[in-house]
Order: structure tokens, then C-alpha cells, then sequence
């Protein structure tokens, strides 16, 4: 949109050359012909004089001419007085000519000739009316001199002629050049105005437009602007520029409101902002703005002020230079009031510190009291054995029965607070997460239940796994519970085989991902034909001493799978069962992979 | 830095035998195994020097004709199990039969009787200790291993291995790793 | 076996524990001397002290007030006058990355604690066995490792 603009002022910058120029052409142009009326109307001025004193002179020479023929025919000398005043007059009239001749050689040297023979007519007059006092008429002197009177009469009269002749030839000449001129002037001059008058009318035509356009965008501007204040106040923000070349800032309504006051109230300076910051920002903040000037860019700054009322706000900016139109550059930059989230960011950390307390004390409360019950229960087990040993034959039946359910029962506590430690152990804090050979771990796992395994012959096959990044300790526990879960809940009708497989998936692709965290994920496989279960408990069964039969069917705490379900949630995965009663049971493992 | 050894028992054992019996000036011939033909009658109290003597590298005089049998037993099944070589196909009962020329069941049962552990039992203590030697030079894989101790497969070994010390395979290797760790942090 | 005494010392805070285990080597028909003490702090003062006699085979508890059995073990471990000493971690049950813990420490063998009379003379006879064995047959202490 500038750029158009600014062609546009070139346009009219252009136009107004152009018209300035037709203008000064026209000037010049109408100059010139006013020059050429006026000179040629001088011209025939000069012409008409010169004619008129020609004919003046041939007047005066006629006069004198008359003046003669009346003294010959009357000899009164009063008719001799126009042939000695013609004289003078035709001198006079000479000169004048003179004057007007000056200029023009042709002319002059014609009038010279005029003159020797004016002259010589004189002569001719005196001649004649000297030899007048014989008066005799018939004289042949006096008839010759009277016949070269008229000649020479004649002949000034043809010089006359001629040069009048000369004169008006040049004068048509140089009025037909003029004419020639004057014709086109105006045509010229009238092109030349109408097209100026076009040219004036497209520069109008864009200036129109462009207003009509600047308008339009100043209307934007302005609901923009509106908007963007309504924003600031929305999400607490404000804004500034700074031209670093004048050193003169502009600030937003709303960084006015920031600071606790109301819009433009005071000056936008430096000093003026400093007021509100802070006492300890002040100095760091001072660095900063010192940095702005020199860098590009201003990385986020974060400091406090202080309201007028004594409300501390934090703040952060962040600013850019960028270079405007006249090539200089000003700095933009946003400030947001970050003072609520500061404060539920402080508010959550302290939550939290809380929460992680309470689990910590959980946590060794857990560990300890499973860890410290297991020594007087042990020692109730080994005094039994002891009694059992060496006092067998002292006692009754009854005694020995009893013994026997003390056994039990406290072989039963030792299960579940072995279970419970083992839970406890498998939180995540300060466990470490290597990269493990999975198939070693299941190889451990299967020889902490060798004996098992080869008392009821059971079969294990699996996938090679590949290495993963995991607690091994853990990953080597989920693998003991789940073989000896499927081990424990074997058919009577056949001996256990368990199959363990293993696949990568693309997380989009399995169902059972609900809320993928990596696109890949491990998925492992174990399955068994033992006695499965229904599927109804499939969430159930990984439920916190939740078990779906009595420990007299089959031994157990119910802790065993909720520590396979807590392992695999350290290990931001799932774990899905599902069952087929009479016929097996399949526990799906899903592990994400960085 | 840290250097490895391969110890050769019965020449160290030789070369300390020759030592000594040069030192008491007793003159000798054919230093076999175990045994020393002794050119010279020694007294008692000749002999309870050359025994202190022999003390300060462990080395006993046996009286006993059991126990010298026994500690052959022992010997060749030493030899049997760390040879680098040859992986003997041959039953051990045979081998051992053959070497010291006698029944394997007099020799079990005499080494039963002195020894309270049987020879099987024997075998396995020297197989597994070899494979742990095996493990710390990290030279072989653990496939590898099984294969040179004539297991069937490495479950078979990690079985007697663990039946045996208590751990498997790999968290002995684990261990002795994290141990040269901190062998190095504290030097 | 041999005729000497093999020499047995348990440290063990709990009294019923240092009963059992007198008990247990009693019922035992195996030529053994076994001390017992009631805490590391009073096991490291009788190592230290001249006329001690060193036990061939030494049970640490783990949990004992004063010293720990992982402090007294790392103790032992860097005297070399001790080095002959064979360690057994005598405990109740640890998690398998402490077990193997106090096995990179040096102990050589790790015992948890049976909760029958009869499983506990038969480790420890067991242990005593092998040492013994390890002992006779010149075999490398370093790898010494028991779990049992």
C-alpha cells in the first residue's frame, strides 16, 4: 500500500513537472508571439511613416512643382513660397527618414538616390526660375530644363514608388512570416493548454483515488489501533517504540495502565519509567536498555514495578528493532504483565513441593513399615521352625496343627509384606533409566523362576527383543510377576506355555494408544494358555489387592499387577489384559520409544 | 593402569620347590607333579624346616597317601577344565580314570571321603570359576564361554552358574565392572 | 576337613539373630570359633586391636546402629591386613540393587536372613563349605561370590 502511494506522489511529483513545464511553454511561447504582434506592428508603423513622409516629400515637391508652374505663369513670387519652404520641409522630412532608416541599409541607400535626385530637381528648380526673368516660355533652355524637370520629377517619383514598392514587399514578406507563425501559435498554445488541462485532470484523478484509499486504510488504522488498545487492556500488555535516532519514545495507552496510571498522563521517557521500576530491578534494567541500543534485538527482560499505591507487578519485555521508511531505526517493543502467572507459577511450585512431601513421607512410611515388619515376623517363623524341631514330639496333635496354622499364617504375611515392599520399591524417584539388553533381563527373569519353571515344564518362547531404555530392575520384575502370574494361574489340564512377542507400532495406528507421547511405540505381547480370566475384570485385575480368587484357590496378594501397571507408568506406557476363560490370558505391554 | 596375569600354578609351584630344596641344599630329581624323589634320607627335623619354609608360600609336605591321591584328582581336574586348547570331549570319569590310573569310582569315593564334596561337584566349582575368569577378561561373549566349557547352551551355563554362586552371569560381570569403577575413583 | 579352628565372627544388633546363629554353628559338627558382636562401632575396635584373632569368615548385618555393616565392610576392605577375610552380608531383605551394591562394595558373599532354623544351618554350613573350598584350592578371593 506505501509503495503504491509513493508511486503515486512520484506520479504527481511527474505531473506537476510536466505541467509546470507546459506552463512555462505556453509562457514562453505567448511571449513570443506578443514580441512578433508588437514588432510587426511596429514594422508597419515604421512603414506607414516612411510612406507618409515619402509622400510627404512628393507632396512638398508637387507643391513646389506648383508653386513653380504658378510663378512662370503668373511670376508672382508668391507662388515661389512652397519651392523655398519645400526645401526645409523635405530636409526635414529627410531627417526623419533618417531616423527611421537607420536600420535598414536597403532603404537608405534608395533614399540617398531618392535625395540626389530631389536634389537635382531642386536645381532643376532654380535653374528653371533663374532663367525665368527673360521670360520667354518658348525658350529651349527653359522647355529642356522644364522637361528635365518632369523627368527628374518622374524619376523621384519612381524611386519613390520603388521604394514604397520595397518597402511594402518586405513588409508582406515579414507579415506573411508573422502571419504564418501566428497562425500555428495559437493552435500550439491551445494544444498545449488542453493538455495540460488533461494532465491536471489524471494528477486529480490520483490524488482522488489515493485520498479515497488513504482514508479507507486510515479507517482501518483506526479500528486497528482501537482493537489493539481493547487487546492490550485484554491481555494485559503494552507497547512502545523508541526512535533511537531522535531518542523519542511513544508508549500505548495501556503500558501507561501497567504502570498504575491512567493513558499518556505523563511524558514517555526513560527517566519517567525508571520512576516506577523497582529499586532492586533498577540497575539490571538500566544494563539492559544500555544493551538495546546496541543490539538488534532485545531478548526477554523480566523485572518489577511499583504502582503509586504499593502493588509490585512483574513484568516482561521483549523488543526488535525494525528500519521504517526514512531508514532509521526504532525500536518495537511489548511489555506484559506476567504478575498472575508469576504468582500460580509460585503457587503451583509450592503445591507441589507439598505434594512431592506427602509422597516422600508415603513413600518411607511404605518402605519402612514393610521393611521393619519383615524382622519380627522372621523371627516368628524361625522360633516356630525351632519348636517344630525340637520340641516335635512334646507336643499334641492339636499343638502341632496349630503350629502348623501359625506357619501359614505368618508365611501369608511375609507374601503380602514382601508384595508390599516390592510396590513400594518400584517407585520411579532416583531410579535411572539405561539403555538394557531386554533380552538378558528376561533371561534373569526366567532364572529367578527356574525352579518353577522346570517342575512344571513350562515353555517359554520369545521375540529377540531389541535394546531399550528402561530401569533394568523394573523391566526384569514385570517380566518375574507376569511369567509367575501365568505360571501360578496354569490349566491342570496342560502345562503352561507362555509366548513372548514383540513388535514396534506407529501410535496412530494401535487403538489402545489413547494419548500417544512419541509416534513409536514397543509393543510386547504375553500370552498363556492357563485359565484365563473374564474379560469383564480386565481393568480390575491391576487394582490394588484386588484379586479375583481366594487365597485358598490360589496364593496371592493382589499387589503383583498393580506393581506391573506402577513399573510400566514409570515408564510412560499402558498395559492392557484380556481373557478368555478355560483358555488363556494375554497382558499387552505398550512402551514409548524416544 | 592395571595388568592382567595368567598364572601357571604347577610351574610357579616347581620353580618354588626347586628354590627351596636348593636353598636346604637337598638334592632331588624328576620334580613332578607333586611329588619330589628326594635323593637323600631327611630327618624329621630337616623335614620341619624345609616345611617352615614351605609355609610361607602355603605349601604343604603331605603325609597322607589319600591325601596326596586326592590332591592329584584335583590337580588334573584343574587342568582339565582351564586348558586353553583342547575343549576335552572326553567324559571326565574317563579322563580322570585314565590319568592317574585308577577306577573313577575308587576315586570318587576317595574324594568324597577327604574332601566331603564330590568330584561332579569339583568339576562344577572349577568350571564356574573359569568362567568367571573367562567374564572379567571380556574377551569372550557369554555364548562363547558356554561353548568353550562344554555347556549346551548359555541358559545351561547361567543355570550352574547361578545354581552355584547365587548370580547370574551377567550381574557378576556387572559387579566386577562397577568394582573396577571404584577401584578407580579411590586410586 | 582340616583340623585348625575356622574362625567365625557375626556382627549383629539383634539378639535373637546372635542366638540363632550361636545355635545354628552348635548344631553344626564343624570345628568352628565363633565371637559375636553387638554393633560395628565394637567389631572394628576388636579387628584393630593386636590380640584380635582374624575370623575367616566374617557376618556383617547391614542394619546396626552406631556403624552400619556397609561402613564397616568398606572399613575392611581398605586395611589390607583384613584382605584374607572372607565378608558375608548377613541381612533381611534388601532390594536387589542394594544386594548387588554391597557385592561392588567387596562383600563376597550376601545371605538373607532365612526365616527357618533348619535353612539357616544349611547356609551356613554351606558358606563355610565353599570357603573352605576356595581356601584348599588356592582359588582367586576376588571372585569369590555367593548369594544365597
Amino acid at each position: 500500500m506505501i509503495k503504491t502511494l509513493s508511486n503515486n506522489i512520484s506520479f504527481l511529483r511527474a505531473m506537476l513537472y510536466i505541467s509546470a513545464l507546459v506552463i512555462l511553454v505556453v509562457g514562453a511561447l505567448t511571449y513570443r508571439s506578443v514580441t512578433e504582434v508588437t514588432k510587426s506592428s511596429e514594422m508597419i508603423t515604421h512603414t506607414y511613416k516612411v510612406n507618409v513622409e515619402l509622400e510627404q516629400i512628393l507632396s512638398y515637391l508637387k507643391d513646389a512643382e506648383t508653386g513653380q508652374r504658378g510663378y512662370i505663369i503668373t511670376n508672382d513670387s508668391v507662388f515661389l513660397e512652397p519651392y523655398l519652404s519645400a526645401r526645409n520641409r523635405i530636409n526635414n522630412s529627410f531627417a526623419e527618414l533618417k531616423v527611421l532608416t537607420k536600420n535598414t541599409p536597403q532603404l537608405k541607400s534608395k533614399l540617398i538616390d531618392v535625395n540626389t535626385l530631389i536634389n537635382k530637381r531642386l536645381i532643376a528648380f532654380k535653374t528653371s526660375y533663374r532663367s525665368l526673368p527673360k521670360k520667354d516660355i518658348e525658350d529651349p533652355n527653359f522647355i529642356s530644363n522644364f522637361r528635365n524637370g518632369k523627368t527628374l520629377m518622374d524619376s523621384i517619383r519612381d524611386q519613390i514608388k520603388g521604394v514604397i514598392k520595397l518597402q511594402n514587399n518586405l513588409l508582406n514578406k515579414r507579415s506573411d512570416e508573422y502571419r504564418s507563425d501566428l497562425m500555428a501559435t495559437p493552435l500550439l498554445l491551445f494544444s498545449l493548454l488542453l493538455c495540460s488541462l488533461i494532465l491536471m485532470y489524471l494528477a486529480y484523478n490520483s490524488i482522488y483515488k489515493n485520498i479515497k484509499r488513504l482514508k479507507i486504510t486510515n479507517e482501518e488504522l483506526e479500528i486497528f489501533k482501537e482493537s489493539t488498545n481493547q487487546s492490550e487492556i485484554v491481555s494485559k500488555h503494552g507497547s512502545w517504540t523508541w526512535d533511537q535516532n531522535n531518542d523519542v519514545f511513544t508508549f500505548s495507552d495501556n503500558l501507561y495502565r501497567l504502570l498504575g496510571e491512567q493513558p499518556q498522563s505523563f511524558e514517555p521517557t526513560i527517566q519517567n519509567f525508571m520512576q516506577y521500576v523497582h529499586p532492586e530491578d533498577v540497575e539490571q534494567l538500566s544494563q539492559q536498555v544500555e544493551n538495546m541500543k546496541k543490539n538488534v534485538e532485545l531478548p526477554y527482560i523480566y523485572y518489577r514495578v511499583v504502582h503509586k499505591n504499593g502493588n509490585i507487578k512483574h513484568l516482561k519485555a521483549y523488543g526488535k528493532s525494525i528500519i521504517n521508511d526514512e531508514e532509521e531505526t526504532v525500536l518495537l517493543g511489548t511489555t506484559a504483565d506476567i504478575t498472575d502467572e508469576i504468582i500460580s507459577f509460585r503457587a503451583l511450585e509450592e503445591r507441589n513441593l507439598e505434594l512431592e512431601r506427602n509422597n516422600q513421607e508415603l513413600s518411607s512410611f511404605n518402605y519402612v513399615a514393610s521393611h521393619d515388619l519383615q524382622e519380627p515376623l522372621r523371627k516368628i517363623q524361625t522360633f516356630l521352625s525351632r519348636l517344630e524341631d525340637e520340641e516335635a514330639e512334646k507336643l499334641s496333635d492339636r499343638g502341632t496343627r496349630y503350629i502348623d496354622r501359625i506357619q501359614n499364617a505368618a508365611t501369608r504375611m511375609r507374601l503380602l509384606i514382601d508384595d508390599l515392599l516390592q510396590f513400594s520399591r518400584s517407585n520411579k524417584a532416583d531410579k535411572v533409566f539405561e539403555e538394557s539388553n531386554i533380552n538378558l533381563l528376561l533371561e534373569a527373569a526366567k532364572q529367578d523362576l527356574a525352579e518353577v519353571i522346570s517342575a512344571e515344564d513350562v515353555v517359554i518362547t520369545s521375540d529377540a527383543f531389541p535394546s531399550m531404555t528402561v530401569i533394568p530392575f523394573q523391566i526384569q520384575q514385570l517380566f518375574v510377576n507376569l511369567l509367575g502370574n501365568a505360571i501360578k494361574y496354569k490349566s491342570e489340564k496342560r502345562s503352561p506355555v507362555i509366548n513372548i512377542t514383540h513388535q514396534v507400532i506407529e501410535a496412530d495406528n494401535d487403538a489402545q494408544i489413547t494419548k500417544p507421547t512419541k509416534p513409536f511405540y514397543h509393543k510386547i505381547t504375553f500370552t498363556d494358555n492357563g485359565i484365563g480370566f473374564d474379560n469383564e475384570y480386565a481393568d480390575q485385575i491391576f487394582v490394588l489387592f484386588s484379586r479375583l480368587h481366594n487365597k485358598d484357590e490360589y496364593s496371592g496378594t493382589g499387589i503383583g499387577l498393580s506393581i506391573c501397571k506402577k513399573i510400566i507408568e514409570n515408564h510412560k506406557g499402558h498395559i492392557i489384559a484380556k481373557g478368555k476363560p478355560g483358555i488363556g490370558a494375554t497382558f499387552i505391554i505398550y512402551l514409548p520409544i524416544d | 593402569m592395571t595388568l592382567f596375569f595368567k598364572f601357571d600354578f604347577n610351574a610357579i609351584c616347581q620353580t618354588v620347590l626347586e628354590q627351596v630344596l636348593n636353598n636346604n641344599n637337598i638334592k632331588y630329581k624328576n620334580v613332578g607333579f607333586g611329588e619330589i624323589e628326594v635323593l637323600e634320607k631327611i630327618t624329621p627335623e630337616k623335614q620341619q624346616d624345609l616345611q617352615n619354609e614351605l609355609d610361607t608360600f602355603n605349601i604343604e609336605i603331605v603325609e597322607n597317601q589319600k591325601s596326596i591321591l586326592v590332591q592329584k584328582i584335583k590337580d588334573t581336574i584343574t587342568d582339565m577344565v582351564f586348558n586353553e586348547d583342547t575343549v576335552v570331549n572326553v567324559k571326565s570319569s574317563v579322563y580322570l580314570s585314565e590319568a592317574l590310573g585308577h577306577s573313577y569310582g575308587y576315586l570318587s569315593n576317595l574324594f568324597s571321603e577327604v574332601t566331603y564334596t564330590s568330584i561332579e561337584n569339583f568339576i562344577i566349582i572349577q568350571k564356574i570359576e573359569y568362567a568367571k575368569q573367562l567374564v572379567i577378561k571380556q574377551d569372550l561373549s557369554l555364548t562363547e564361554i558356554a561353548f568353550k566349557l562344554n555347556y549346551s547352551s548359555v541358559a545351561h551355563l547361567s543355570t550352574q552358574f547361578k545354581n552355584t554362586t547365587g548370580i547370574t552371569p551377567t550381574a557378576f560381570q556387572r559387579i566386577i565392572a562397577k568394582r573396577r569403577d571404584l577401584n578407580q575413583q579411590n586410586n | 576337613m582340616q583340623e585348625d579352628y575356622i574362625n567365625i565372627i557375626l556382627a549383629d544388633d539383634d539378639e535373637d539373630d546372635r542366638m540363632f546363629f550361636t545355635d545354628a554353628f552348635e548344631d553344626l559338627k564343624m570345628t568352628t570359633k565363633v565371637q559375636t558382636f553387638n554393633d560395628g562401632v565394637y567389631l572394628m575396635d576388636y579387628l584393630n586391636s593386636t590380640e584380635a584373632t582374624l575370623p575367616n569368615v566374617l557376618f556383617l548385618d547391614l542394619n546396626m546402629p552406631r556403624k552400619s555393616g556397609l561402613e564397616c565392610l568398606q572399613e575392611i576392605k581398605q586395611d589390607p591386613k583384613f584382605k584374607d577375610i572372607a565378608i558375608a552380608i548377613y541381612s533381611t531383605s534388601a532390594s536387589e540393587e542394594d544386594i548387588e551394591n554391597t557385592f561392588v562394595q567387596g562383600a563376597n558373599i550376601y545371605i538373607k536372613k532365612p526365616s527357618s532354623f533348619k535353612k539357616l544351618k544349611k547356609v551356613l554350613s554351606e558358606v563355610v563349605t565353599i570357603n573352605w573350598q576356595y581356601h584348599t584350592n588356592n582359588m582367586n578371593k576376588d571372585n569369590f561370590l555367593l548369594r544365597l
